[in-house]
C-alpha cells in the first residue's frame, strides 16, 4: 500500500514478552493502539521513538527510514505518561526548550510559546511552575512542548489514564481538535477502549506483542477479525455455536452479536428477516442509561446483554437477533 | 529498566564515568599496588614473602594487633552501653531535651579527629577545665582526674567520639518502628524497662549491630587520638605503627605488610557493615512513626534525663567550646587575642605558629580543589552508574573502594611515589590534593547517587524526542534538579579535606604546611592556646558543615 506515512516492522524481545508488531498508518492520521495491560502498546512507542533498540525490524516515516536514526534526530515527540515535565523550569521555559534547540530568537520563542499556549486553551500560563499545574493543565503543557519541536509524528503514551472521568472526556476531544488544526500524523496508546472508538480514526488492537487487527473504528467495531478484538473492543455476547446448529453441519466454535443487536420482543414475536430467538432469557438486571435501559439477562445459562427502550415489566424476556449480524469465530470459546 | 539499554547505548553516561574511574585507577589503586608490593619484596630486591613473615612472627607486632582489636572492642563496647542508656531515654520518654539530644548525636559526625584529640587535652588535661573547675570547687590542690596519655584517655576519646553515632543510627530507626508491640506489652503488665530489654532491644539488633560494626571499624583505625593521646609504645594501634615503620625507621616492607592486615581487617568490617544495612532496610516495614501517648516522665525519668543530657553536653560539647576559649583566655594570660594576631601574622609569631596563616591559607586552598574535583566526578560517576543496565555494581563498588583503605595507607602509597619523585613543593601539594579526592570522593558518591536516583528516567527521554543531544539533556535537565545536592557533597568535600590529617602527616614532609599538621605540631610544642586558634577555625568549618548538611550521614575519619 502506496503509504507516505508511518511504517513499521518491530522485532524486538524482552523477558515478559516477545514483540512482533507490523503496522502502518497514513499521514495526518489520528492512530490509537489499544490492548489489555503488557500487550506490548508503551513498548512500541519507545521503539518507535528510539528510546528502546530494536532487534529486528525497520521504522519509515515519511518515506525516510528511520531504523537507525538516534532518538534526536527523528523528530518525534512523545508525550509520556507521567508529563515529564521539567520542574525547574516555568512552562514558558518547558515549551520554548525544543524553540531554543533550534535556535529560535527570543522573541519569536516567545511568540511561538504563547501561540502554543493559544492552542491547548491555556494562555498566560506562561510563567507557572509545573507544581502549579493541575493535571489536566500538566497535559496540555505537555502537548504544547511536544507540538512546539515541530514533529513529523506525535507520540501519545496514555496521556488521560491519570485524569478523571469527565476530564478525560473533555480534554480527548480536546487532543483531537488539536490533532485535525495542525494535521500531525499521531499515534495514540490507550487501554480505554471507548476513548479510541471516539477519537481515532483507526485502531490498531494489540494483544501479546502482536497486531491483531487495524483498520477504522467502525470497521473494527462491526469486523472483528477475532473473538478477542471482538470482546476487547465494546459489549458483546458470546454463545456456543453448536447451541444454533440448525440442521446445517455441526459446528464449533461461537458465536457472537453487539448488545444493540438484540431486540427485545415485548409483543409476540414477527418474523421478517432470518433470525435466532431466544425465548424466556431471565432479566438478573436492569440498567437505566438515560436514554435507555441496559439488560443484564441469562438465557440457558448464559449471559446476554442488551438495551431496551422500555423497562421490562416481568421477570423473562424474548430476544431475537438477525442472522445477518451474527459474527461466527471458529476457535473461539466462551 | 529496559529503557537503560538505549541509554547506555547513547554512550555519553558510560563517558561520564572516565574522569573518576581514571582518578580512582590512577591515583588510587596505583598508589596502593606500590605499596602493598613492597611487602613482597625483601631487601636484595627480590621476589619473597620474607618481610610479611619477620613482621607477623615478630612478637611486638602481636601485642600491637592484640592491643588494636581490644581497644576496638572495648570502645564500641562502652560506646554501645552509653549509646543504648540514652537510645532508651529518647524511646521511652518524651521531654524536653529530646531534640537538643539528637541534634548533638549529630556533631562528632563532622569534628575532625584531630580537633577530638585538642579538645580533650584542653578540657580533660590536668591543667585543663574539668580539673581546674573540680579543683576550684572542692578546693583540691591536686587534678583529680589524670588519665591523659593513658588507655583510659584513648577509651574516653573513642567513647566521646562514637556513642553518638551509635545513638543516632539506633534511635532513627527505632523511631521508624510499629511502638504497638510495646504498647502491647505494657497492657499485658511489663513495666518499661522490662519491655525495654525484652521486646525492643531484640527488634534493635540489627541496627545495634550495624552501628557497631561501624563504630568498631572507626576505632580499628583510629591515628590522630592514639598518636597524642596514646603517649607512647605501650599503646600503639595498628595504624600508628605502620606510620612509624615507614616514616620513622625508614621500614617501607614491614609497614606495607601491617597494611596488608589492616586492609583485611578493614574491608571486612565493611562488608559486615553493608550486609548489616541491607538487612536493615529490608527488614521490618518501615513505617511512619507512631507517635504513642508518652507518658510524661516521671521524677526518676525526669532525673535520668537531665543527668543524661548534661552528661552528653559535657562529652559532646565542652571539649570543643574550651577550645574556643582557651584561644582567647588563659589563667596566666587572661582574655587575649594575641594567638589570633599571631596566625594572621599581624604579629611576629615563633617556630610553627608562623606557619599559621600560610597552613591556613593552603588547607583553604586545598580544600577548595578537592570539593570542586570531588563534585565534578562524583556527580559524572554516579550518573554513569544510575543510567547503567550492566556492570552497575561492579562501578559502585570501585566508587567506593578507597573507604577499605585506611587513611595512613593512602598517605603511606603517596609517600613512596613522592620519596622516588624529585618534587617540589608544587608536587607535594598535587599530591595532598589527590590524596583527599581520593578519600572524599566515595563520600560524595554516597550523597549523589540517592539524589540522581530520584530524576525519572522520562526527563531526559523527553529532552531527547524534543530534539536534545543526550549531553545536553544532562546539563539542562538533569544537573539542574541536582544543585542542592552538589552543593552539600562540595560542603562535605571541603570539611573532610580541612580536617585531613592521617594521610597528610603520612605523606607530608617538612615542605607540607596544613591546618592539621600545624595543629599536631603546636600540639607537640605545648603550644596549645596557638593549636587553640587554629582549632577554632576548624570548629567554624565544621560549624558550617554541621548546619549546612542537616545530620547524621556523615563522614567520620578517625
Amino acid at each position: 500500500m502506496h503509504n507516505s506515512g508511518l511504517a513499521c516492522t518491530l522485532n524486538a524481545s524482552y523477558d515478559e514478552f516477545t514483540l512482533n508488531a507490523e503496522f502502518a498508518i497514513e499521514e495526518g492520521e489520528l492512530a490509537c493502539i489499544i490492548g489489555p495491560s503488557g500487550c506490548g502498546k508503551s513498548t512500541t512507542l519507545q521503539l518507535i521513538a528510539g528510546l528502546l533498540p530494536l532487534t529486528e525490524g525497520s521504522i519509515t516515516l515519511h518515506g525516510n527510514d528511520l531504523t537507525s536514526v538516534p532518538v534526536h534526530h527523528r523528530q518525534i515527540a512523545m508525550v509520556f505518561q507521567e508529563y515529564a515535565l521539567f520542574p525547574h523550569m516555568s512552562v514558558a521555559s518547558n515549551i520554548a526548550y525544543p524553540l531554543k534547540l533550534r535556535h529560535l530568537k527570543k522573541s519569536e520563542r516567545t511568540k511561538r510559546v504563547a501561540e502554543l499556549l493559544t492552542l491547548v486553551s491555556l494562555e498566560g500560563y506562561e510563567k507557572r511552575k509545573s507544581d502549579e499545574l493541575s493535571g489536566g493543565e500538566k497535559q496540555r503543557i505537555a502537548l504544547a512542548r511536544a507540538l512546539a519541536s515541530d514533529p513529523q509524528l506525535l507520540l501519545l503514551d496514555e496521556p488521560l489514564s491519570a485524569l478523571d472521568a469527565k476530564l478525560r472526556k473533555h480534554l480527548r476531544e480536546e487532543i483531537r481538535r488539536i490533532h485535525d488544526e495542525t494535521g500531525i500524523t499521531t499515534l495514540y496508546v490507550t487501554h480505554d477502549q471507548e476513548e479510541a472508538l471516539s477519537i481515532a480514526d483507526r485502531i490498531i488492537v494489540m494483544r501479546d506483542g502482536t497486531v491483531m487487527q487495524s483498520g477504522k473504528a467502525e470497521e473494527v467495531y462491526h469486523a472483528p477479525n477475532s473473538l478477542f478484538v471482538a470482546t476487547f473492543i465494546g459489549d458483546g455476547n458470546t454463545l456456543p455455536a453448536h447451541l444454533f446448529a440448525d440442521g446445517e453441519e455441526e459446528r464449533s466454535g461461537v458465536i457472537f452479536f453487539r448488545p444493540e443487536e438484540a431486540t427485545v420482543q415485548i409483543t409476540v414475536p414477527g418474523e421478517h428477516l432470518p433470525h435466532l430467538a431466544f425465548n424466556e432469557a431471565t432479566v438478573e438486571s436492569c440498567e437505566f442509561q438515560g436514554g435507555r435501559y441496559r439488560l443484564h439477562t441469562r438465557w440457558q445459562g448464559y449471559p446476554i446483554i442488551c438495551y431496551s427502550e422500555r423497562r421490562p415489566k416481568g421477570k423473562s424476556i424474548n430476544l431475537t437477533v438477525r442472522k445477518k449480524d451474527l459474527l461466527y469465530f471458529e476457535d473461539g470459546n466462551v | 529498566m529496559r529503557s537503560r539499554a538505549e541509554m547506555e547505548r547513547s554512550g555519553f553516561y558510560q563517558r561520564l564515568a572516565l574522569p573518576a574511574l581514571v582518578v580512582i585507577t590512577l591515583f588510587f589503586l596505583v598508589p596502593l599496588l606500590i605499596t602493598l608490593s613492597s611487602a613482597f619484596i625483601d631487601e636484595g630486591g627480590s621476589l619473597s614473602l620474607a618481610p610479611i613473615i619477620s613482621v607477623f612472627s615478630n612478637p611486638y607486632i602481636h601485642r600491637i594487633m592484640r592491643f588494636t582489636l581490644i581497644q576496638a572492642a572495648i570502645s564500641t563496647l562502652a560506646s554501645l552501653v552509653v549509646a543504648l542508656a540514652g537510645a532508651y531515654l529518647l524511646f521511652a520518654y518524651s521531654f524536653r531535651f529530646k531534640r537538643l539530644i539528637l541534634a548533638l548525636s549529630a556533631v562528632p559526625f563532622v569534628i575532625p579527629s584531630i580537633l577530638v584529640v585538642l579538645g580533650f587535652v584542653i578540657f580533660f588535661g590536668n591543667n585543663g577545665f574539668l580539673n581546674t573547675a573540680l579543683m576550684n570547687i572542692f578546693s583540691l590542690s591536686e587534678p583529680p582526674i589524670r588519665i591523659l596519655y593513658s588507655y583510659k584517655a584513648i577509651i574516653l576519646a573513642h567513647t566521646f567520639y562514637n556513642f553518638p553515632i551509635i545513638m543516632n543510627l539506633v534511635a532513627t530507626y527505632a523511631m521508624h518502628l510499629d511502638r504497638r508491640l510495646e504498647a502491647v506489652s505494657y497492657t499485658l503488665g511489663a513495666s518499661k524497662a522490662k519491655t525495654f530489654f525484652s521486646v525492643t532491644l531484640p527488634r534493635l539488633l540489627p541496627a545495634i549491630i550495624s552501628a557497631s560494626s561501624l563504630v568498631f571499624l572507626f576505632c580499628f583505625s583510629s591515628f590522630a587520638i592514639i598518636l597524642v593521646l596514646g603517649g607512647g609504645p605501650r599503646y600503639t594501634t595498628m595504624e600508628v605503627e605502620i606510620y612509624r615503620q615507614a616514616r620513622m625507621m625508614g621500614n617501607t616492607g614491614a609497614a606495607a605488610a601491617l597494611s596488608l592486615f589492616s586492609i583485611a581487617v578493614t574491608s571486612l568490617l565493611l562488608v559486615a557493615y553493608n550486609r548489616s544495612q541491607r538487612r536493615l532496610s529490608k527488614s521490618e516495614a518501615y513505617r511512619e512513626p507512631l507517635s504513642l501517648e508518652k507518658r510524661p516522665a516521671g521524677l526518676v525519668g525526669r532525673v535520668l534525663a537531665v543527668l543524661y543530657t548534661i552528661i552528653s553536653l559535657l562529652f559532646v560539647l565542652a571539649p570543643i567550646i574550651s577550645v574556643i576559649v582557651r584561644s582567647v583566655y588563659s589563667s596566666s594570660t587572661g582574655f587575649t587575642l594575641k594567638w589570633y594576631r599571631q596566625l594572621l601574622n599581624l604579629e611576629r609569631a615563633t617556630s610553627h605558629m608562623g606557619s599559621a596563616l600560610t597552613a591556613l591559607t593552603n588547607s583553604l586552598l586545598i580544600a577548595l580543589a578537592v570539593s570542586l574535583l570531588a563534585v565534578i566526578l562524583g556527580t559524572g560517576l554516579a550518573a554513569s552508574i544510575e543510567r547503567r543496565k550492566k556492570s552497575r555494581g561492579a562501578l559502585e563498588l570501585l566508587g567506593m573502594l578507597s573507604m577499605t583503605v585506611s587513611s595512613v595507607i593512602i598517605g603511606l602509597g603517596y609517600f613512596l611515589i613522592s620519596s622516588r619523585l624529585r618534587g617540589n613543593a608544587s608536587l607535594s601539594y598535587t599530591l595532598v590534593v589527590l590524596a583527599h579526592l581520593v578519600i572524599a570522593l566515595p563520600f560524595v558518591l554516597r550523597v549523589m547517587l540517592p539524589e540522581y536516583r530520584k530524576i525519572p528516567l522520562s526527563y531526559a527521554h523527553s529532552a531527547w524526542t524534543l530534539g536534545s543531544t543526550p549531553g545536553h539533556a544532562f546539563f539542562s535537565v538533569e544537573l539542574p534538579l541536582l544543585k542542592s545536592a552538589m552543593v552539600s557533597a562540595a560542603i562535605f568535600a571541603f570539611a573532610i579535606s580541612m580536617g585531613e590529617f592521617n594521610a597528610t602527616l603520612t605523606l607530608s614532609s617538612s615542605t607540607i604546611i596544613t591546618l592539621p599538621i600545624v595543629m599536631y605540631r603546636l600540639i607537640g610544642s605545648y603550644n596549645y592556646q596557638g593549636a587553640c586558634a587554629l582549632g577554632t577555625i576548624l570548629i567554624a568549618v565544621s560549624a558550617v558543615v554541621f548546619i549546612a548538611t542537616g545530620t547524621a550521614k556523615g563522614t567520620h575519619h578517625a
